[in-house]
């Protein structure tokens, strides 16, 4: 009876264990194997053994496209996870505040989210256009110089990119993806939104009797109380900014215009293994951002008993 | 009913619909039912979407009723990802029997044994016809180790398209060499004006490269080279040349102002290219797909006076190379795979008008503003009559039969050497990098590439 119920429950789990096995378990040994090897899609895998980590080692030291992807990769990671968090608290503190109209704000917060990547994507190249874009339009209103965002390789927090000719002019095309990243901010709102409503009211009755005021009580009591979330949040997030790429793919002209500065790794991947025919390359990058990003993951777990309140 | 019997129904129900699923691709008829039963099946895939295709549509018509041995069943697959799914299909044991493409994959492809080489489908004698009959840069096109894999079906060529109004309004002659397209460029936009322009004389393209490098005596690659490292030529004096000036624009500029100008274009597009709206440039390099734009814009201005444009090839400076410029186009392969490979061949010559029917492949082009790949269907009343209804494709259609008109090389890391070429130039114009340090980067990016892919083929 006991195996006959066995049988049926893997039966029963069969279609999802054969999609995990041959969708994810597959290409994962796979794409180790072909780490090791030329292969071109094309024609069978040559055993290269260790050439293709050497390659991307070279790329790294030597400042190659390598290093310019995780670069790239890096700036849009720690940018985008940093904003949507800072966002994220902020916005869903404010909607949890008793206020007319509390529902509508909540919904308009919410719907960019439900807006398909690719049509954001488009509408966010017409918005930060340099010379008819609506955010330089509205910066001009501040005497801010228009910025080139998509046009321009220029980072706003790396002035060694800022160009010669700059004249305040610093926001580049990594900074446009960053502010597109926020779009989607709406769905980690959900999220702080319910944090919020969980954390007991005793806690801030007791502050508001200590004297502590409204920034206080979000500094003592509201933002101790989120870290769980926000912990969640930032490696999830980091997970996800690692693998962006529909968003990329578009407003970079699918090649990480204008010059390489949004080939972020995802990119290099697709381009090296179906543009260039290197999936033994692409494979090995993969690899080494799969270790990458559970290396940081790891680090984020360590570190999170310092800060993360439990 | 029992919860025993209740479960064995449901596994028959779950087993059955399996084996049908399986079963499912087996049952794929495998001849032609209807108007062209018992002919075989041409599978044809091609990128074409819009008004084209509609002609395309109608090239096949046309051929399915010219003989009674092939069907030819086309497959659209707009956008950007053509090469990915072919990769998949090739993979997969079946890829289409034709494909038409457009991007620089012929070397990529054929040294890797995907593609059939032509002397493999024509006799002898036609390919020997073929070689005469085509011009050199649809030859170029298609060729890989002095082998034709491919065939061209139509010629994109560059020129300069010119405001003949606007010039004329600061009195400046049209571009007949480069110290004239950098007054053109200094009247229109002086260097000194303030950032924000709206209109330029002339901005170099980072893209444009590949053909600037060509008219100042590049030819990035020397492929009879014996070495990898010598074939790839990126960094020769004349490529180097062509950018520096090229760089000249950013310096005047500022790359800052160069990028920015760029961008308004991406919000231009259809028949408000950056050539018609607003007059945004007085002089462009642009293909001959424009002069249909052109034409529209004039036949939508409700008598209005419009602007006049003419059409002029590249100047070249001292040492230079006249009538040149950087040409792609569209391209017939047939994978190694093919199952009908000699139907494939009878389709891609009634096509270019190789069949005895020039005046078929004339139509065809007429009707889709696209220049020939040989002058027979050139001289077909059709297409003479679209020069005569359409000016501007003239010099393009001269430009086509130049033997200066070049493609990104056929080495089997084409597609990669183009999109590197590309950076370089956009890093020395958006960012004010070093032109020789970027090209030197390119090349030898290149280079080891190359490098790699020759150990494996040996």
């Amino acid at each position: 009876m006991h195996r006959r119920r066995l049988i049926t429950g893997l039966l029963m789990v069969s279609p999802w264990l054969t999609g995990f096995l041959v969708l994810t378990v597959y290409p994962f040994l796979a794409a180790l194997y072909w780490s090791f090897c030329s292969y071109d899609l094309l024609s069978e895998p040559q055993w290269v053994g260790l050439r293709n980590y050497r390659r991307l080692l070279s790329e790294l030291v030597e400042g190659g496209t390598f290093a310019q992807a995780l670069t790239n990769t890096a700036y849009f990671a720690i940018g985008s996870v940093l904003l949507s968090v800072v966002f994220g608290v902020a916005l869903a503190v404010m909607l949890s505040w008793e206020v007319r109209g509390r529902a509508v704000y909540r919904t308009l917060c919410y719907l960019p989210s439900v807006v398909p990547t690719v049509a954001a994507a488009v509408l966010w190249i017409w918005l930060l256009d340099p010379q008819q874009g609506l955010v330089n339009a509205a910066l001009e209103t501040v005497n801010v110089p228009p910025q080139g965002w998509f046009q321009s390789t220029s980072a706003a927090a790396l002035p060694s990119a800022w160009p010669e000719d700059h004249g305040g002019r610093i926001f580049g095309s990594k900074d446009g993806l960053l502010l597109m990243s926020l779009w989607g901010v709406g769905n980690l709102l959900v999220i702080y939104l319910a944090a919020i409503a969980d954390i007991p009211e005793q806690l801030y009755e007791a502050a508001e009797l200590d004297g502590a005021g409204r920034l206080r009580q979000f500094f003592h009591v509201t933002l101790p109380m989120l870290t769980p979330v926000i912990f969640f949040n930032v490696v999830m997030g980091l997970i996800q900014s690692v693998q962006a790429f529909t968003q990329i793919y578009i407003v970079s002209d699918g090649q990480g215009d204008p010059a390489g500065s949004t080939l972020t790794l995802s990119l290099h991947l697709f381009l090296s293994a179906f543009k260039d025919l290197d999936m033994g390359y692409a494979s090995a990058m993969a690899w080494v951002l799969f270790l990458v990003v559970m290396l940081v993951t790891v680090w984020l777990f360590r570190t999170s008993r310092h800060w993360v309140h439990v | 009913m029992t919860n025993d019997r209740m479960m064995k129904r449901s596994w028959h129900l779950i087993a059955s619909l399996a084996v049908s699923i399986l079963l499912l691709p087996g049952c794929e008829p495998t001849g032609e039912t209807g108007e062209f039963e018992g002919r075989d099946k041409v599978v044809f895939w091609h990128f074409w979407g819009g008004r084209d295709r509609t002609v395309v549509e109608d090239i096949v018509a046309r051929f399915n009723a010219s003989q009674e041995e092939f069907v030819v069943r086309p497959i659209a697959l707009p956008g950007s990802n053509l090469d990915l799914k072919f990769f998949l299909s090739v993979a997969g044991g079946d890829p289409p029997d034709l494909m038409n493409h457009d991007d620089p994959v012929v070397g990529d492809w054929a040294q890797r044994g995907v593609l059939t080489p032509l002397d493999e489908l024509a006799t002898e004698e036609e390919l020997s016809r073929l070689a005469d009959w085509v011009f050199p840069a649809a030859r170029k096109l298609g060729t890989y180790d002095e082998q034709l894999f491919a065939l061209c079906n139509g010629l994109d060529i560059r020129a300069l398209y010119c405001n003949k109004t606007l010039l004329d309004e600061h009195d400046l002659p049209l571009p007949k060499t480069i110290a004239d397209l950098d007054r053109i460029a200094e009247t229109i936009a002086p260097a000194d004006g303030a950032s924000g322009r709206r209109r330029m004389g002339y901005l170099p393209d980072p893209r444009r490269l590949w053909a600037w490098g060509v008219v100042f005596g590049g030819s990035f690659a020397d492929l009879a080279a014996k070495t990898p490292d010598e074939m790839v030529t990126a960094d020769e004096p004349p490529v180097l040349a062509a950018l520096e000036w090229m760089a000249g624009y950013s310096r005047r500029y500022g790359p800052s102002e160069v990028a920015a100008f760029r961008s308004g274009e991406q919000a231009l597009t259809g028949s408000s290219f950056p050539l018609l709206a607003d007059r945004r440039y007085a002089v462009m390099m642009d293909g001959q797909w424009r002069v249909r734009d052109i034409a529209e814009a004039a036949a939508s201005s409700n008598g209005e006076r419009v602007d006049e444009f003419i059409v002029t090839p590249l100047p070249a400076p001292p040492g230079g190379r006249t009538d040149a410029g950087w040409v792609n186009g569209n391209f017939f392969v047939v994978p190694k795979q093919a199952k009908q490979k000699r139907g494939a061949w009878e389709f891609m010559k009634f096509w270019i008008g190789f069949a005895d029917n020039a005046s078929v492949a004339a139509e065809a082009c007429a009707a889709g503003g696209w220049i020939p790949v040989a002058h027979q269907v050139v001289d077909q009343p059709a297409y003479q009559q679209a020069l005569r209804e359409q000016p501007l494709l003239e010099e393009f259609v001269r430009l086509a039969a130049s033997p200066n008109q070049m493609p990104v090389p056929a080495l089997p890391v084409a597609s990669s050497y183009y999109n590197q070429v590309n950076q370089a130039a956009q890093a020395v114009l958006y960012r004010g990098a070093d032109p020789e340090e970027e090209l030197r980067k390119a090349a030898d990016f290149t280079r080891a590439r190359l490098r790699e892919v020759s150990d494996e083929g040996k």
